[in-house]
């Protein structure tokens, strides 16, 4: 594997890998990858200015992947970093099925969120036709001593905003922070898209280069006893926030525990029920099969996934003693005219010559799906 | 018991946010005293032991558009609660360009000081941030604990050095020792020193100037202008003091020394 990327992009990408820290300690890199990248990418400032371009590769060695970062002077900085090979995992999110689709300025979310402090874990987003509500959220064992703060707001102020059904979720603020900065970095406007408790909300953005979505899981209705586990009994070395259901609760199916890509994954067990039509997924860009779609579209996904221990080995859909799902897709969309002198968009990612061979099936692929 | 208040005007919002703050980072804890005229934000904590005790006490015209109370008892119209100043300080934080801050005394899951913050939107209809804030309420036997703290007869009052320098000075000092010695005598001269097996530093301070001797103050004439009054604090509580002065930063400060304490009093 060999990758570029030019000039301002790796400022791109560094925020990119930013927002992606805030969410996990570990990052699937498809070509996948597992390992520290933050460090590299610390000060986005110094790196606009000093960095001409990045190029990521794999040698000889199995185990390492080399991030160089050429720079101004003729400085080239060399990181080798361990990774392991990672089953590929993959939100299946039909966003079209969602009754409540948001549309909202990065600021104006920014501005709900300011008044939660830094160590907030999970708030819970209220909607209703009138209003719309953003409150901390903590467990009953806690509430006595703890300072509650809610935020509310006309639904005016969306850039869009349908409500097909009142809903209260409660999710994960750390992730939603992660988002909405490099959102903000970006200008971009914030899709969200959601349904009842329990089943997942989606945080998207996206432009003429980039896409960049995450998926969080929500809590289902009070009734339930739900638990927020650090890092859950399945796998204590995951990252730390999940929210663990009783077996007696289910989640919505469009959300299955280990979801799955048209073709599979080799290692993927077998009772995991595939929910959406292949046309609703987003193919990993190594290990599943290539599908033929028409449009040029070189994509470079970059998934963060953490793996939901439990989940396959089930034989009954979805009821995970533990379930956490977080992902972060990135996808890029090169020139839609490749065969032509000019590319009108830089490539986030160029693929080196050697893997030419791969990757022109890939650039006959659809364009990702828009919602 | 009741309390509900309103601040409208923002450079008031302002100042009060800035007292709350100054309280947050001088103690975890405190008690708030509420009167029809005034309100207290206190601290009584072991003074003999090196601690701090704190008495601020604010003319709520000052700063509320709006006030009305109704106290425990109609012979006893007053309102303690002990809370966190820090969720006050919290609260208060995001709402410094609010239109109106509404204060009341709620019972929620427990009695709670509830702030409501109206702040400017992009639409007609204007943003909501409502702070929940728990709070205790102190029984009337125990209100005793919290008396204004009389000034004692003092040896020596003086102003201090901008306390940016102070501070500067004694940010230094803190890394070589645990206590430090303040002197100052009647003709503007401060000292801070402190002593260790290894090393001893001193820092002088000229022309500072002194206050007009008003109440209190023992002026023997056996107090010549050159002789020096002493007090022995811990330096940890006195940068912790500094740090936290935000209200009135370019203005001097009043120290006033009697052995073996020292007050500071904001002016």
């Amino acid at each position: 594997m060999k990758c570029v990327i030019e000039g301002s992009n790796v400022k791109v990408f560094g925020k990119a890998i930013h927002a992606l820290s805030r969410i996990s300690d570990e990052m699937w890199l498809d070509p996948l990858e597992k390992g520290s990248v933050l460090p590299l990418f610390r000060c986005s400032a110094s790196i606009e200015r000093s960095v001409d371009s990045c190029k990521i590769s794999t040698g000889l060695s199995d185990t390492q992947v080399t991030f160089q970062l050429f720079c101004k002077h003729g400085i080239t900085k060399t990181y080798n970093l361990g990774f392991q090979e990672h089953d590929v995992l993959q939100a299946v999110f039909p966003a079209h099925l969602c009754p409540n689709v948001l549309k909202a300025q990065p600021s104006l979310l920014g501005d709900m969120v300011i008044h939660f402090p830094a160590s907030q874990e999970e708030v819970t987003l209220s909607v209703c036709p009138k209003r719309v509500t953003m409150r901390n959220y903590c467990e009953e064992r806690d509430q006595i001593k703890v300072m509650s703060t809610e935020m509310s707001l006309h639904p005016e102020e969306f850039d869009y905003f349908h409500v097909g059904v009142d809903s209260d979720i409660t999710f994960c603020l750390k992730e939603l922070r992660g988002l909405l900065s490099f959102a903000e970095s970006h200008g971009l406007p914030v899709y969200v898209h959601f349904g009842h408790p329990g089943q997942p909300v989606r945080f998207s953005v996206e432009n003429m280069v980039l896409e960049a979505s995450v998926v969080l899981a929500t809590q289902t209705d009070s009734e339930s006893e739900v638990s927020v586990q650090p890092g859950g009994s399945e796998d204590p070395a995951a990252p730390s926030v999940c929210l663990s259901v009783e077996r007696s609760q289910s989640w919505s199916p469009c959300m299955p525990p280990s979801v799955c890509t048209g073709g599979g994954v080799e290692s993927r067990p077998q009772d995991a029920p595939p929910t959406a039509p292949p046309e609703e997924q987003v193919p990993s860009s190594q290990g599943s099969p290539v599908l033929s779609r028409p449009g040029n579209l070189e994509y470079f996904g970059l998934h963060v996934a953490t793996d939901s221990g439990a989940h396959a080995a089930e034989p009954e859909s979805a009821d995970p003693a533990t379930f956490r799902l977080h992902s972060l897709l990135f996808g890029a969309v090169s020139s839609p005219w490749p065969n032509e002198g000019d590319v009108l968009h830089t490539s986030l990612a160029c693929a080196s010559d050697t893997e030419e061979d791969n990757m022109e099936e890939r650039s006959s692929a659809t364009p990702m799906p828009i919602y | 018991m009741r309390f509900r208040a309103k601040i409208l005007d923002v450079g008031c919002l302002n100042s009060f946010t800035r007292v709350v703050n100054t309280i947050s980072k001088l103690t975890k804890t405190c008690t708030l005293r509420l009167t029809a005229d005034n309100l207290y934000f206190m601290l009584s904590d072991k003074v003999a032991n090196g601690g701090v005790s704190m008495w601020c006490e604010l003319d709520q015209g000052n700063f509320f558009d709006e006030f009305q109370m109704e106290g425990v008892a109609s012979d006893a119209n007053e309102i303690y609660l002990e809370l966190v100043p820090e969720n006050l300080s919290r609260a208060l934080r995001t709402a410094q360009n609010a239109k109106s801050l509404k204060a009341k005394l709620t019972k929620k899951h427990c009695p709670c000081l509830t702030l409501a913050a109206e702040l400017p939107s992009l639409s007609s209809v204007s943003r909501v941030v409502t702070h929940d804030i728990p709070v205790d309420v102190i029984p009337r036997k125990l209100w005793h604990d919290f008396r204004e703290p009389t000034v004692p007869d003092f040896d020596v009052s003086i102003y201090l050095p901008p306390l940016k320098t102070m501070k500067n000075v004694i940010d230094r000092m803190k890394n070589l020792s645990n206590f430090l010695v303040l002197e100052a005598n009647r003709s503007g001269q401060m000292n801070l020193k402190i002593e260790t097996d290894l090393v001893s530093v001193s820092t002088h301070f000229r022309d500072l100037g002194n206050p007009p001797c008003g109440d209190g103050g023992s002026q023997g004439a056996s107090q010549d202008l050159e002789t020096m009054a002493q007090a022995r604090v811990d330096i940890k509580k006195l940068q912790q003091f500094l740090s936290s002065q935000q209200v009135n930063p370019s203005k001097a400060m009043c120290s006033k020394l009697i052995y073996p304490s020292i007050h500071l009093l904001p002016i």
